[in-house]
């Protein structure tokens, strides 16, 4: 990175028909230290970090007196050598039990708000896997990486086990009969003052229900609610503009023209794994429609990757960009309503941000010419009136008929408003708070700082706060209550009309931790002796029998219809959405202008991985690679290059960040596409006081959040950002893994790794991938012939997002470790799945190329041929084996593995990451049985799932009938939101699968190599104008 | 003198001590090879429960009580309650199955003796062999004859191969049902 050269004019030119792809500035620039490592297999010091220093201290005599005392215990010890262990089987077998055979169960997931359905997978009534349910209407069997993840979360060795009270900053066990007796006094005694009860959104009815109880028992109780990322904005400007209900949903697979405005509806705005199948079937190459993506954002998003034009833009500026818009709009007659634009023109615009013109006026004609059929969406972090603005836009252009009218997002809690938690903090310094309970919610992490709600709690006789684990605001409270798990828990949830979700628990309660409404329950009975473990179950069916039940008009009888609804894991109501709307024309006054932007702006952004915290105890998370900057386990300050080249810094240097009197430091990453003047930093990070895993990784980005904002509670003008000569090691697996290698020079553009082709020169001729094809190749091998069953896959970039969330179901179902961020470092990251992201054009516009890359299994595989105990072979069902308990670690198959998809266990990273943080017994208990869990010093790669292969022909051997290629699913396939990934069996011309693995537009990865790879890449299509293709 | 003791140390020495040296290696390791592999491994088990009794004397099918055999990877070892369907009123006065009442009265589990494993990294599926029509005592020996059961057929990955490779000599009664097994490594190893 030191010596970045600033002539690469071929790079530059983005009018250069072939695209060049990079995937770092560092590549960008042909870094001498880039190119040479990528003529490498591992990085520098990977091999030879052994220092004799750093070994043991022993002496050789002494050594050999330890070697010589243990082989003579041994020898005396091991008389029974023979011995095997024991085979214990249950007492009374549980019925739906078959040792080896798993279980599903429908439930909830709330690892997010969005309250998503999964299938969990339990083997012996352990969950070992989460997918989606089939059956949700809004998720349809897909989970996101958070919901696979949260497995982990189950497990972790770091969840409270038991009540803890805390005196003088230390904290000790406490029963909880204790714990509950002395919080029901303090609740019964508190006086009319009162009661709070501090909630993250609350999704479940019968939550809400007990919460109800709970005010009229205590009736000096308040509720409020927060959440750090909401769409609280968006929803007050549609409220506004409308008359009533929330922003609705977006037909995504409708719609020809989509205007991403700092939107990332494919990533953390809205439910991603909905947003992103619709996304997808408006990109299917089968029935040939596109939708067309403009994103105007300021910086790369998951959205973003995949728009087809995108703009840089401050987010301040998007108001003006808006009523630029509609000023042009209007100017050709497009707009159905007349909007008052004067002194908004959109060349001056152009002008003023330094936009293209050429995808400026594309947009207009799109627009125009697609009225009805457009949507523009704005992201949850813009301010009220570019929302109104945007409303009106979509209202002019006719475009309602892009928002569904079968389902709508239902909220049953209104989230507290800033002068509601300021006059709560108020109450609290005025000693007017009796007892603050945070049900599951951190807000001395969440709450922004000039709130001053650390200080107040000190002011509050009893605080409460019920948590899976330790966090910031536990380490305040008298009383912390560990509560169950989403898996140990019963619930319901409703984010949607027409549609309930229910929760059952998988696995009793592993420590002893109660759910967080029974809690409650027994607070309202005010007797600590009335727990027990079935009182919320109870209370839950109750509560269906009595308040929902009646209303769904259900033939059967209650028992029926729950025990049905559990199997289900939802129950459809006959709700509907409101259909009507009226526009309120009065909402263009409120349009008004915001002060111009000047300096540096500041964008904190929901992180991928972590969202606002709750998952950064995660190891899986934090090494999933962030979607665009591949980076783990930090975050920095995203900054552009022209930023970057003002403040004189370069990746890795720390600046200082300032706005109004809140600062943080953190190291600096120069991402491509980043709007100049923009610094994004990302959510989640720099936790305290919050477990092995999660403290002090990263920057803690909520220390920068005010209470009052001009603008949004995400974004802030005028930021002070100052060099401090610090540098801070980032780890980016950015250049890990590469296989296009630049000393050659073009070698890339004729491998051809990526392949693309505009939409219209597809439709003009649909060969257009084929012919660049080399034709039958000639090989020294004899083809192998495959008549029977031959696994494959194909892998559609059009409809690849580039989320990350197959990584993660690759992570769960192989028994993945997390390996941190020292071994990150190294290039040592395990996952036998990566995201390879490429960018092409200029710096400030790249366009990106997105490609899951994973083993290819070639028919004649490389490695194979290299291997000199032949660990890894070939079956005859096409699949590249790799045998663990073979192999002796050479690393010659790694080594000639042309696509980089091996993964050497350089340790047993198990016992290697955070002093034997997974070698916790509890975390064995997590494991896929039908993996092998590798230890140090062996190779490890994609299998294509074979345990899958192997449950499917058991079972087609046990029903009596052949295996079929559509029987089996991958774990990567399953978790597909946007169903990208298809796996079959090559020789089933019937299957679905087949079309796919013989498109037209199907390319392998390094076709010259003439090694016949499995994985069948089907080429992106960009939708962009046919005159500039 | 000298000439003559070498050629003593290499005509004479050098080879008697590397015949006693190979005969020795290769007496034990074929001699102990059987006991390495664990054949005749009869451990005493926490019920003296009798396989000739149950399974030969009164036919009792293996799959009452192995029930996982034709679904799962896992024979299944039957739980303590599957015993209770019959002893809760037969033979109950027998020391055995008093003792095995308590175990059932109790809920504690019975920790049997393991007899028959293959190593971790063998995935060994049950149901596919017996879905085949392959009987059990083609590994297990005849279970019906032992009072006690003890391993009987060596369980390494070289007589996995022999059936695979040679399944119709193996199992002549089954020539047009099934194929030879699977060589290939990820059919076990994964």
């Amino acid at each position: 990175m030191s010596d970045i050269k600033s002539d690469n004019t071929e790079n530059m030119n983005s009018n250069h028909l072939e695209p060049n792809y990079w995937r770092s500035f560092e590549a960008f620039y042909n870094d001498p230290a880039v190119i040479e490592a990528k003529g490498h297999e591992f990085k520098e010091g990977v091999t030879d970090d052994f220092s004799s220093t750093g070994m043991s201290n022993l002496s050789r005599r002494k050594f050999l007196a330890l070697l010589g005392a243990s082989a003579a215990i041994a020898g005396t010890a091991c008389t029974d050598y023979r011995d095997k262990g024991e085979i214990v089987p249950y007492n009374i077998k549980p019925e739906e039990i078959t040792v080896g055979k798993p279980n599903f169960y429908a439930s909830t997931c709330t690892a997010c708000a969005n309250a998503c359905g999964v299938l969990i997978k339990t083997r012996e009534g352990r969950p070992i896997k989460v997918d989606g349910n089939p059956d949700h209407p809004v998720n349809k069997g897909k989970i996101c990486a958070k919901g696979q993840a949260n497995i982990l979360n189950l497990y972790d060795p770091e969840r409270l086990k038991n009540p803890l009270i805390g005196r003088n900053s230390t904290f000790n066990e406490i029963s909880w009969k204790d714990a509950d007796s002395d919080i029901i006094n303090a609740l019964a005694s508190a006086n009319g003052k009162e009661i709070v009860i501090l909630t993250n959104p609350i999704s479940s009815p019968t939550t809400l229900k007990v919460i109800e109880d709970f005010k009229s028992k205590y009736p000096t109780t308040k509720v409020y609610s927060y959440s750090l990322f909401n769409d609280d904005i968006k929803n007050a400007a549609w409220q506004k503009t409308f008359g009533s209900g929330n922003y609705p949903l977006v037909k995504w697979n409708e719609a020809k023209v989509i205007v991403a405005l700092e939107s990332d509806f494919l990533g953390v705005d809205g439910n991603k794994i909905e947003n992103s199948r619709l996304f997808a079937e408006g990109r299917d190459v089968e029935t040939k429609s596109f939708n067309r993506l403009y994103c105007i954002d300021s910086t790369l998003t998951i959205t973003g990757n995949n728009a087809d034009y995108r703009l840089r833009l401050r987010p301040e500026a998007q108001l003006e960009f808006v009523m630029s818009l509609m000023s042009e709009l209007s100017g050709k007659g497009a707009l159905n309503l007349s909007v008052n634009t004067a002194g908004y023109s959109l060349s001056g615009f152009a002008t003023k941000y330094n936009l293209k013109k050429k995808v400026l006026d594309q947009l207009v004609k799109d627009l125009a010419s697609n009225k009805g059929k457009a949507i523009v969406d704005a992201g949850s972090s813009l301010s009220e009136n570019v929302h109104i603005a945007v409303n009106l836009l979509n209202e002019a252009l006719g475009n309602s008929a892009m928002f569904r009218s079968d389902s709508a997002v239902t909220t049953l809690v209104e989230n507290s408003s800033v002068q509601e938690i300021e006059s709560l903090i108020q109450k609290m310094n005025d000693g007017n708070v009796a007892a603050a309970i945070h049900f599951d919610s951190n807000p001395v992490y969440h709450l922004a700082q000039d709130f001053g709600y650390k200080k107040a709690l000190s002011k509050v006789g009893l605080v409460v706060t019920l948590s899976e684990r330790e966090n910031e605001t536990t380490s305040l409270s008298k009383y912390v209550l560990p509560i169950n798990h989403n898996f140990e828990s019963w619930g319901d949830a409703k984010t949607r009309t027409g549609v309930i979700s229910l929760q059952q628990p998988v696995i009793a309660p592993l420590n002893s931790t109660r759910q967080k409404e029974s809690i409650l329950l027994t607070w309202i009975n005010g007797k600590s002796d009335s727990f027990n473990e079935t009182l919320y179950h109870e209370y839950l069916m109750k509560y269906w029998e009595t308040s929902i039940y009646p209303t769904l008009n259900s033939k059967l009888d209650f028992k029926r219809f729950w025990f049905g609804s559990l199997h289900d894991g939802i129950v459809l109501t006959n709700e509907t959405v409101a259909a009507s709307r009226t526009f309120n024309s009065g909402v263009t006054s409120l349009l008004s202008q915001s002060s111009t932007a000047k300096g540096f702006t500041l964008l904190i952004k929901e992180n991928y991985n972590l969202a606002d915290g709750s998952f950064s105890h995660n190891g899986w998370m934090h090494e999933l690679p962030h979607p665009v900057s591949k980076m783990m386990w930090d975050n920095y300050a995203a900054l552009s290059e022209k930023s970057c080249k003002d403040l004189g810094v370069k990746n890795n240097d720390v600046i200082e960040v300032k706005t109004g009197s809140r600062k943080i430091s953190l190291p600096v990453f120069m991402q491509a596409g980043t709007a100049d003047e923009v610094i994004i930093i990302e959510s989640g990070f720099g936790r305290t006081n919050s477990g092995t895993v999660a403290n002090d990784v990263g920057f803690n980005s909520n220390v920068l959040l005010s209470k009052s904002t001009d603008y949004s509670p995400w974004i802030y003008s005028g930021v002070e950002v100052t060099k401090t000569g610090d540098t801070y090691e980032l780890a980016s697996s950015q250049e890990h893994h590469a296989f296009d290698d630049p000393r050659i020079k073009d070698l890339h553009k004729i491998r051809n790794i990526i392949q693309e082709a505009t939409v219209a020169s597809y439709l003009k001729n649909p060969h257009i991938i084929k012919e660049k094809h080399h034709g039958e190749l000639a090989s020294v091998y004899d083809p192998h012939p495959y008549n029977d069953l031959k696994w494959g896959m194909a892998i559609d970039l059009n409809k690849c997002t580039g989320c990350g969330d197959c990584v993660v179901a690759c992570d769960v179902e192989n028994n993945i470790p997390v390996v941190g961020k020292d071994q990150v470092l190294k290039s040592r990251e395990m996952q036998w799945l990566r995201i390879d992201r490429y960018y092409s054009g200029t710096a400030d516009e790249p366009k990106v190329s997105i490609q899951p890359m994973l083993c290819q299994h070639c028919d004649q595989a490389p490695c194979e041929n290299v291997c000199p105990v032949v660990a890894t072979t070939h079956s005859p069902d096409g699949l590249n084996q790799m045998v663990y308990n073979r192999c002796v670690g050479t690393r010659y198959c790694s080594n000639n593995c042309p696509f980089k998809v091996r993964r050497f266990n350089f340790f047993n990273f198990r016992d290697h990451f955070r002093d034997s943080f997974q070698e916790n017994p509890i975390l064995a208990l997590m494991h896929n049985p039908e993996v092998t869990v590798r230890s140090r010093g062996v190779m490890e790669k994609c299998t294509f799932c074979v345990q899958r292969i192997s449950e499917g022909r058991a079972d087609a051997t046990h029903e009596n009938r052949k295996l079929k290629g559509s029987d089996i699913t991958t774990a990567c396939q399953d978790s597909c939101g946007s169903n990208a990934i298809y796996f079959g069996d090559i020789n089933d011309k019937e299957s679905e699968f087949y079309k796919y693995r013989n498109h037209e537009l199907g390319y392998y990865v390094l076709e010259e190599l003439n090694i016949k790879p499995n994985v069948t890449y089907i080429a992106k299509l960009r939708n962009i104008h046919s005159e500039e293709a | 003198m000298k000439k003559s003791f070498l050629d003593f140390i290499f005509r004479n020495r050098l080879p008697v001590t590397l015949f006693v040296v190979v005969a020795s290696f290769t007496l034990t390791y074929y001699g102990s090879r059987a006991e390495r592999d664990g054949i005749g491994y009869t451990p005493d088990q926490p019920i003296a429960y009798s396989h000739k009794l149950h399974a030969g004397d009164m036919q009792i099918d293996c799959k009452y009580c192995h029930v996982g055999v034709e679904k799962s990877r896992h024979a299944m070892v039957p739980a303590v309650a599957t015993c209770m369907n019959c002893h809760t009123v037969s033979r109950k006065d027998r020391p055995e199955i008093i003792k095995l009442a308590e175990y059932y009265r109790d809920g504690k589990p019975l920790q049997w003796k393991r007899i028959h494993k293959v190593p971790d990294y063998a995935y060994f599926n049950h149901s596919v062999h017996v879905n085949k029509g392959i009987d059990c005592t083609a590994c297990h020996g005849e279970i019906t004859h032992m009072e006690k059961v003890g391993q009987m057929n060596s369980l390494t990955m070289g007589s996995c191969l022999n059936c695979h490779r040679d399944a119709h000599a193996k199992f002549p009664e089954l020539k047009d049902k099934i194929k030879p097994g699977p060589e290939y490594c990820s059919a076990c190893h994964r």
